[in-house]
């Protein structure tokens, strides 16, 4: 079933471009079929998860490596796969009617299931590599959704930052995905957990957990990688709302919680997540009160909630998982419907700028009470959902397991930025609904569509339904997920009103307070000017690191790739000589036989002896055909030692190659003068000899080491044997060309070809005047569209 | 190309020689020494008499072949009897041989006939290159218009 679901979702990516050049709402309707017949058959899995069981589905896939794909729908996936589908198939209804008459919508529909299925196979993934590849299956299909409207030269940066940020995080958590399987013997992540005393006891447990950190701070934008997060509000507003609410920067937190049971519980992991967390909490709930456009104050507030969840993953204790599993919830939530709801206010008032709207809330009226509701939430006000996972929170940050220095510290955190985000949900519904009427508001703004408020409203009311009577039932639901989090014994009871008045009470009715008292400043807070010197910003660092690396590549390039034939064969000379002397003088000359005359004939002496006298004619050759003439010798030489050693194949193919070579050798030089200049200086000339020198050393080494090393048994015996019995041939040489060693062959008439592919294009394709144009042979001429 | 009786009236009677020498190489090569990369050379060694002897353009003329084609079919020949063993559900490039040898030719298997695709591969390969060197508008500046007689490198 769950392979078949994640099949199904990637299927029906390319549906969306069956759209016609201007689409309508229907086409959202029809497509969120998909996503909810998911949501539905996950929903079906409940009672079976609930009963503490799973659902496994395995499909081999790389069996050498231990690759399957091999899904597992746990308490920890279920909660996951329930908001990726049931969210999506929000997104994908609201969609149809953001982009409705937008003739790309089937492009923008097609990354986005692929998003969604990848998405869905990273929370299912049993197996940490199978695991890596949806990982960065989410990188490369959130880069396509951010990067929607590519025409634009800011969307596509921000495409590129998410892309290499999170990728590059991807690498260092691959590196500690491997660390990890290499001291457990499994990648399976059920091993994994089994394995967790002997993985914390092991030394490559730091370096395994910080890489893996690694990865999972990228991807949930964790200061200092917070910034592309912001940078990603480049999407279209429907692909922000779902990858910025319940997807793509969860998928960190989720990879935390999953490896929770294996990798937690030492002070490494607590200090790392819970600093990590807390500066993430604090820089977000800080800029987003600064921010103007309102997906940045989203986004910020976005990553404040993100550093919550990586702190909750952090500080341990009895009370951390149930608010973990219940903030991710709430978050998903109420984020979705406000990413959503800003849409419908960008697309109806025509600007997303707190300074241009206001006095929205006659005009409109429902997306103000939906805009009210998830702000509500969000700020923690009671009885909404907002509100049960707030106080959850507040229990795990006062009772967690952090030495009380680091947990009290965590416990300032919290209220702080609860008090701050109290601040920015009022920004946001006093900015947009009330005070005058913005100055950048459309003149004819209006209600949206009801079609396209089914998202957001569906989870605006789920934050205030759920507190009211569905809390024992959502607390049986998360349940299993805790226990997947934390362990067999962990409790999770969601209530609304508190059986008694403790601390997290007192400090929630604190932070509302606070907030209501404040919330009058907040224009003059985001007024102030900004503490921190513009230099440092995690943008202006991006650029510089950017152009840095460009600059680089340039420079390397031009001292490589500089067009003259003498230099490239200079590096790839040099990089020969660098790779095989230095093995070769320590390891591979040692213990051989010094070279010995003993059963040489004479005239098998004198024969070798004239090559070197062809090399010297060659290098003191004064025209070019003289030169060709004297390499010839030396080959024709060496084909005369072939015969002599009696292998008449080899000597046929050097004498064939000699003549060939002779006459492509006079083709190209016929463009050259016909005698040689002395155009270098003496000290190029010295050096380049000296090269030669290194490399003909290094060849006479290496095969002198390779003919007489004793060090493995001689194949040649065996191939003798065989040829005819098993080769059917009885000439050795071509049985193994043709036979034992075909598999060489079979690649070298490939690069053969691909050769002749290379100097093909390179004489064909290349800019021409139009007098080589009009003058250039006929037959198989391919036309350009170069032009010098 | 040589303006010369001798090396023309030669070329033109290599040309058939040649080429039946290149597969008599190929044919006789599992079993004596031979086989597609010297029948190959051989093949290319005869279109590039020609070349010499007639210029590029008579060449194609004489043998109207696409060389590029030919390569790509060669490889794709030479992979294809590989296949051969992975339909049978055994690895790549497995050996399968007749099971009578065939007059005049021999035993014929996969192995021959792999070493068939790289006679085609080598053969075009060779000559294509030699015949993209040899139409280099620059090595015949008198061709072009507009050309005022230059020297030209005399070995050429």
């Amino acid at each position: 079933m769950l392979v078949a679901i994640v099949l199904i979702i990637f299927a029906a990516a390319p549906l969306g471009l069956l759209a016609r050049s201007a689409p309508r709402p229907a086409m959202g309707w029809a497509l969120a079929i998909v996503p909810l017949a998911a949501f539905i058959a996950c929903w079906s899995a409940i009672p079976t998860i609930t009963a503490g069981g799973q659902v496994v589905n395995a499909l081999p896939w790389v069996p050498a490596m231990g690759l399957e794909l091999r899904l597992a729908l746990d308490g920890l996936s279920i909660l996951f796969v329930l908001l990726v589908s049931g969210i999506g198939t929000l997104i994908v209804l609201y969609t149809g009617y953001y982009m409705a008459g937008d003739p790309s919508v089937g492009r923008f529909y097609m990354a986005l299931f692929i998003f969604m299925g990848a998405m869905l196979g990273l929370v299912l993934a049993e197996n940490i590599l199978t695991l890596f590849v949806f990982w960065e299956l989410t990188s490369i299909s959130s880069y396509l959704l951010v990067g929607h409207k590519h025409e634009y030269a800011e969307v596509r940066r921000g495409a590129q930052m998410g892309l290499l940020i999170t990728v590059g995080g991807g690498m260092a958590m691959l590196l500690g995905l491997v660390l990890l399987g290499s001291v457990v013997g499994s990648y399976s992540i059920s091993a994994i957990i089994a394995a967790a005393d002997t993985l914390q006891a092991s030394p490559l447990y730091g370096p395994a957990l910080l890489l893996i950190c690694l990865g999972c701070f990228t991807k949930s934008a964790q200061f200092p990688f917070h910034f592309w997060l912001p940078n990603a509000m480049q999407a279209p507003t429907p692909a922000s709302a779902f990858l910025h609410s319940a997807t793509m920067v969860k998928a960190g937190v989720f990879l935390l919680a999953r490896l929770h049971p294996a990798l937690s519980g030492t002070p490494l992991w607590a200090t790392t997540l819970s600093v990590v967390g807390m500066l993430t909490m604090l820089v977000g709930a800080v800029v987003a009160l600064r921010k103007d456009d309102i997906k940045g104050l989203l986004a910020y507030s976005t990553v404040s909630m993100l550093g919550t969840m990586v702190l909750l993953a952090g500080i341990g204790g009895p009370d951390a998982p149930a608010a973990l599993a219940s903030i991710i919830l709430a978050h998903a939530l109420y984020k979705g419907a406000l990413f959503m709801l800003a849409g419908v206010v960008d697309h109806e008032a025509g600007t997303r700028k707190l300074s241009e709207l206001g006095g929205l809330r006659r005009v409109m009226p429902r997306t103000f009470v939906l805009t009210a509701i998830a702000a509500l939430s969000m700020a923690g006000f009671p009885p909404l959902f907002g509100f049960v996972a707030k106080e959850e929170l507040l229990y795990a940050a006062t009772d967690s397991a952090l030495p009380p220095w680091l947990g009290l510290t965590a416990l300032a955190v919290v209220v702080l930025s609860s008090t701050l985000g109290v601040l920015a949900a009022w920004r946001l519904v006093g900015g947009i609904f009330f005070g005058p009427l913005g100055s950048g508001v459309k003149p004819k703004a209006h209600e949206a569509p009801l079609g396209m408020l089914v998202g957001p409203g569906v989870l605006a009311l789920l934050s205030v339904a759920l507190p009211f009577g569905l809390l024992p039932a959502l607390s049986g639901l998360l349940q299993p997920t805790v226990q997947a989090i934390a362990g067999a014994g962990t409790k999770i009871e969601l209530y609304l009103i508190p059986s008694s008045v403790g601390l997290p009470l007192i400090l929630s009715v604190v932070i509302l307070g606070v907030g209501i008292l404040l919330a009058r400043f907040t224009g003059r807070i985001a007024a102030l000017p900004s503490p921190l010197p513009r230099w440092l910003n995690g943008d202006t660092l991006y650029d510089g690191a950017i152009s840095a690396l460009l600059g680089g590549a340039t420079s390397l390039t031009r001292l490589l790739q500089n067009g003259r034939m003498r230099s490239y064969m200079l590096w790839s000379l040099l990089a020969l000589v660098a790779a095989v002397l230095p093995p070769l003088a320590l390891y591979g000359l040692g213990g051989l036989p010094p070279p010995t005359l003993a059963g040489v004939a004479p005239y098998e002496l004198v024969i070798p002896l004239l090559i070197p006298v062809g090399v010297l004619a060659t290098l003191t050759a004064r025209s070019r055909l003289g030169a060709i003439i004297a390499v010839g010798i030396v080959g024709a030489i060496i084909s005369l030692l072939f015969v002599i050693y009696s292998a008449p194949d080899l000597a046929l193919t050097q004498l064939l190659i000699e003549v060939i070579a002779t006459v492509f050798f006079l083709l190209v030089f016929a463009l050259l003068p016909s005698a040689f200049e002395r155009l270098s200086p003496r000290s190029t000339r010295v050096r380049d000899g000296l090269v030669a020198t290194l490399v003909g050393l290094t060849m006479a080494g290496v095969t002198y080491a390779a003919a007489s090393s004793t060090a493995f048994p001689s194949i040649s015996a065996l191939f003798k044997a065989e040829a005819l019995s098993v080769g059917k041939g009885a000439n050795v040489v071509n049985v193994i060309i043709v036979d034992f060693r075909g598999f060489d062959t079979m690649g070298e008439i490939t690069v053969l070809f691909i050769v002749l592919l290379g100097i093909y294009a390179m004489l064909r394709l290349r800019p021409m005047t139009d007098s080589t144009l009009a003058e250039a042979p006929r037959s198989e001429f391919v036309s350009t569209d170069f032009t010098d | 190309m040589y303006d010369s009786i001798i090396l023309r009236t030669i070329a033109r009677l290599m040309l058939p020689l040649l080429l039946l020498l290149s597969l008599f190489m190929v044919v006789r090569g599992h079993n004596l020494p031979g086989g597609g990369f010297i029948g190959g050379l051989l093949a290319a060694a005869a279109v590039i008499l020609q070349i010499v002897a007639f210029g590029p353009e008579r060449a194609r003329e004489l043998i109207p072949i696409n060389y590029l084609r030919l390569a790509a079919w060669g490889v794709a020949f030479a992979a294809g009897w590989g296949l051969l063993g992975l339909l049978a559900g055994q690895p790549f490039m497995t050996a399968f041989w007749l099971p009578t040898p065939i007059p005049g030719i021999g035993k014929i298997g996969t192995p021959v006939l792999f070493d068939v695709g790289v006679y085609l591969t080598v053969t075009g390969v060779t000559s294509q290159l030699a015949l993209v060197l040899a139409e280099e508008p620059q090595l015949y500046p008198m061709r072009q218009p507009g050309h005022k007689r230059k020297p030209v490198a005399p070995d050429a």
